[in-house]
């Protein structure tokens, strides 16, 4: 009782009206239920299934991360009341989906990239809801219901049917290496987004904040255009093969490309108003002149409505349309399915610009929600202690495992490496902490640090780095 | 000091001691891993592979830094080995003061460390034996362990819980030296390789990774292997039966399974891959014709002679993938599975005459034997030809793994109790507070988790303070200092 006293130093502003956002996202929220129901009896399909369940989640979900959002604007206490409460329908309905593949498939899902979503997912949830629970960060969720909804969608495109497992996952280590990998993911994103709230509370300037959002966002997009610009304006991604249900192979890992003619222009304009926020913030730093914020902040904005285009564009162009290839006569097929990355890139993207405004429209409203700095740089500390020894059981599982199954226990694979590679970072955060005495924003960076190296832990080195490690 | 290590040079031994540099190894240990799964790796990609993604002039430079091996170069190994001397400077450094700690717990309280313990709290008393007493009294009652302490006619009480907590760290760091110790056996005396074995054949001597052979002091005998599968054809179950043999003699068996492997003399024998030989059959299904017409059909294996009737016997002797016929002969052309040709030897039992008879399905040519009286069919169908079945097992020496593991689970011991054991400690002293008056004053401290400690002591506070009123009727209020530390629980 002590700790929560002292935690949650949240005197709510009087509740002003604020019943809007309720009802639309209440609305939503029934409406979306109906329209999937009545799809379900339409198609005469049963309701107990793992994809109803997904989908009620990913509603609860969205829901919830609307109704934090705006806690966060709006500092109405019944909002983050009622977002507990849908995310907890929401891990209810993720729980079920579970069950049922578990169920179904008789065995834990941990076997491929899908289900260790799956998995992901459910674990951020609950981690989020322990988190505003023990820890009174009451805000958290609108930092990792967006996660949660970016997973879910993700989740969409990947290939989901339950195969039957090869050999080399029939072990009960991987329950033991997959489960400790999920738990430990998860905590270091719930650290990650405490390390950027504790930035809010640690007045780090929102002009810092923009270029950090923009030059999140404008990589994204640099990225995509580097890899997949094509001559005349087009823009390639991987054909698709919609009878096995994958994408469309010339030899051994060389995926087919096809060409999506003048997508690649909007991409092109998308990085450049991405990248404008970012040199109007430096020429302002440079030039020592707060009016070229102002300005850069307008280009967030339009930078939003054009990432918004774009993500509308690639949908209607891509999904299940075909278009010729560069290296073999005639039009393949084409599926959002075969691009879940370049998918899940933009969604972040627009989902990170959308915290950037909030941050920036209702920056008093959320210091004053939030926790102090101080209690947020503990907890940061705390779930990373919690995460660091999860991740080197979890190496220690893999390390184990892999022994006796590859013959070795580590074989400097990518995504040991890679492992090993988080598992260093986040010892070097330790050992700042605990001997350098790294307090607040130095440690804060870190944790961020640590948990970008998660992700690409987890997924770049799957889709980049292929190794012995090809299940998911 | 003990622990001094006078050999080596004192600036050397400042530098590797200075945690500055162990955090530098270990940002250039991320930057050359991380270059080593950037980079494509020998000898896991092939050199054409290899020759294909990089020009000719990058590959050479690559290779001349060694940057396709990274994980075997010896600037990584000397990263490696750097980290290690780190490691061990400075917990040598820091070890002694640490032990110290650990060995002479601070149990006497003196004024300037009461003033700077952040919680502490004053219990007024009469008499400082009563209300030591009353302390120990509630202490024991919740389950702290009591030392009786006496420092300048301060009577006092000390209580500590999990001291052992402090020495966690050096548990981490001596099992991370572990497993490094560990992986360096393993690098210098370990070998990995593979044997390939036909069902039937024994076999002691497999292919290192490194390149060359290595002959075993025993011989490993693949009874059977195969595949199962799942309903919709994929692979369920790789699986091998082996057998140890030496000198002749078969000592140990066990069918091996993808996750369960052999272990015999410190090998391990793994179920790695499992493939039909196309060069080599195993039995093949034909049909023979008697004289009369009567068509029986035969099962062959290779080299087992089967009777035909009283007077003869046919076997399986020669298998050729591709071949082609000369002048009523049969040649091999090359090994891929074009033509194939199954010799087969009929003999007759009384006069222990051998005749030669070829089948060659692809043109349903039957070549040899014509007057003898068992006249023989193509098999008809792919079916009919079961090629040998070949089990690959990955074989591997690693005398250091038990380190390894210990070293892990050591680890896990540490990290454990380096993050949820928490080092608490109580100080309970009778003195006289600013105004003159006896007071029970108690401190307390803890290494982690503060929020939790605090409950623990306001727990103990509360205690002490109903063990006092037992005691004797309190009249005054409680006064505490520091109010802007409120302790919560405590009412004011």
């Amino acid at each position: 009782m002590a700790t929560r006293a002292r935690v949650v130093r949240m005197e709510p502003p009087a509740a002003t009206g604020g019943n809007a956002l309720l009802v639309l996202v209440g609305l939503s929220v029934v409406f979306l239920l109906i329209v999937a129901l009545l799809g379900v009896a339409k198609s005469g399909g049963s309701l107990i299934s793992e994809s109803n369940f997904l989908y009620v989640a990913l509603i609860f979900y969205a829901g919830a991360g609307s109704l934090y959002m705006g806690f966060g604007v709006t500092g109405t206490p019944r909002y983050v009341r009622y977002a507990s409460v849908a995310t907890s329908i929401g891990l209810a309905a993720n729980t079920l989906a579970v069950a049922h593949r578990w169920y179904l498939s008789g065995r834990p899902p941990f076997a491929s990239v899908y289900e260790m979503l799956l998995s992901f997912v459910w674990a951020v949830a609950a981690m989020t809801l322990i988190a505003e629970k023990k820890f009174g960060v009451k805000i958290i969720g609108s930092i990792t219901m967006p996660l949660a909804v970016v997973c879910v969608i993700l989740m969409q495109l990947l290939p989901s049917e339950v195969r039957p497992l090869v050999p080399a996952l029939q072990s009960t280590w991987l329950h033991v290496h997959v489960t400790l990998a999920m738990l430990s993911y998860a905590a270091c994103a719930l650290s990650c987004a405490l390390a950027m709230m504790f930035l809010i509370q640690d007045n780090f300037q929102t002009e810092t904040f923009l270029a950090w959002t923009s030059a999140m966002v404008s990589a994204i997009y640099v990225a995509i255009v580097a890899t997949r610009f094509e001559r005349w304006g087009g823009l390639s991604v991987t054909g698709w093969n919609a009878q096995t249900k994958s994408d469309i192979f010339l030899g051994q890992g060389m995926r087919l490309f096809v060409t999506v003619p003048d997508l690649g222009w909007l991409f092109v304009i998308a990085a450049l108003a991405a990248i404008a926020p970012l040199f109007l913030y430096f020429a302002g730093r440079v030039k020592n002149d707060g009016s070229f914020y102002g300005t850069a902040n307008k280009a967030v904005f339009i930078s939003i409505l054009l990432q918004l285009v774009v993500v509308a564009a690639f949908v209607l162009r891509v999904r299940d349309a075909a278009y010729p290839s560069p290296d073999q006569d005639g039009l393949f097929p084409t599926s959002l399915a075969a691009s879940p990355f370049l998918l899940g890139g933009m969604v972040t993207g627009i989902f990170a610009s959308l915290l950037y405004l909030m941050l920036l429209w209702r920056r008093a409203d959320l210091q004053g929600l939030l926790p102090s700095a101080d209690t947020l740089d503990r907890v940061t500390y705390k779930t990373i202690g919690i995460a660091f020894p999860l991740l080197t059981g979890m190496i220690a599982a893999g390390a184990y495992w892999a022994n006796r199954t590859w013959g070795s226990y580590w074989s400097w694979d990518p995504k040991e490496t890679w492992a090993a590679i988080t598992w260093l970072v986040y010892a070097g955060y330790l050992h700042m902490r605990i001997t350098r005495g790294w307090r607040g924003r130095r440690a804060a960076y870190f944790a961020i640090l640590g948990f970008g190296v998660v992700i690409f832990t987890f997924l770049g080195v799957t889709y980049l780095l292929p190794g012995l490690h090809a299940y998911a | 000091m003990a622990f001094s290590l006078s050999f080596i040079p004192k600036r050397i031994h400042k530098t590797f001691a200075n945690l500055r540099t162990g955090i530098v190894l270990l940002i250039l240990v991320v930057i050359a891993s991380a270059m080593g799964t950037f980079v494509l790796q020998r000898p896991a990609t092939d050199a054409d592979k290899l020759a294909q993604a990089y020009s000719p002039n990058t590959l050479r430079w690559l290779d001349r830094l060694m940057l396709t091996n990274v994980f075997h170069s010896w600037w990584f190994l000397t990263l490696l080995g750097l980290v290690s001397l780190s490691i061990v400077l400075v917990s040598v450094d820091r070890f002694p003061n640490a032990w110290r700690f650990y060995a002479r717990p601070y149990r006497k309280t003196d004024w300037h460390f009461r003033a700077a313990l952040p919680h502490k709290v004053e219990l007024p008393i009469k008499n400082a034996e009563d209300g030591l007493n009353a302390a120990e009294r509630a202490l024991k009652k919740l389950g702290w362990p009591v030392e009786r302490a006496a420092y300048k006619n301060e009577p006092s009480l000390y209580s500590e819980r999990h001291r052992f907590s402090v020495m966690a760290v050096y548990i981490v760091h001596a099992s991370l030296l572990l497993i490094f110790a560990g992986g360096i056996i393993d690098g210098a005396f370990g070998y990995s390789g593979f044997l390939a074995l036909h069902k039937g054949q024994t076999d002691n001597v497999i292919e290192l990774r490194s390149g060359g052979k290595k002959h075993l002091p025993f011989a490993v005998k693949c009874y059977a292997a195969g595949q199962d599968n799942y309903a919709d054809g994929s692979p369920k179950k790789w699986w091998s039966k082996l057998a140890v043999v030496q000198d002749g003699k078969e000592i140990e068996s066990k069918e091996i399974v993808v996750n369960d492997p052999l272990v015999y003399q410190g090998l391990r024998f793994y179920q790695s891959s499992y493939w039909l030989d196309n060069r080599a059959v195993d039995s093949l299904q034909v049909a023979w014709v008697a004289k009369d017409g009567k068509e029986t059909p035969l099962q062959l294996k290779m080299n087992q002679p089967v009777a035909l009737d009283s007077d003869a016997t046919v076997s399986l002797v020669d298998y050729i993938p591709d071949a082609f016929v000369r002048d009523g002969q049969v040649f091999k052309k090359s090994d891929d599975i074009e033509n194939p040709a199954f010799g087969l030897e009929v003999k007759d039992r009384a006069t222990a005459e051998v005749s030669k008879v070829w089948l060659l399905p692809a043109h349903d040519i039957v070549l040899g034997g014509e007057n003898l009286n068992y006249q023989f069919k193509n098999p008809t169908s792919a079916q009919d030809i079961a090629w040998a079945a070949v089990t690959g097992l990955e074989v591997s020496h690693e005398p250091g793994q038990w380190l390894v593991w210990t070293g892990v689970l050591l680890m896990s011991a540490g990290l454990g109790v380096a993050f949820y054991m928490v080092h608490m400690r109580l100080w309970v002293v009778a003195i006289p507070d600013a105004k003159g008056n006896l007071v029970l004053w108690v401190g307390g401290q803890a290494n982690k988790n503060r929020d939790r400690f605090e409950q623990k002591f306001n727990d103990v506070v509360e205690g002490i303070r109903s063990e006092l009123e037992r005691e004797s009727a309190i009249s005054r209020p409680v006064r505490e200092e520091q109010p802007e530390l409120t302790l919560a629980g405590v009412k004011q």
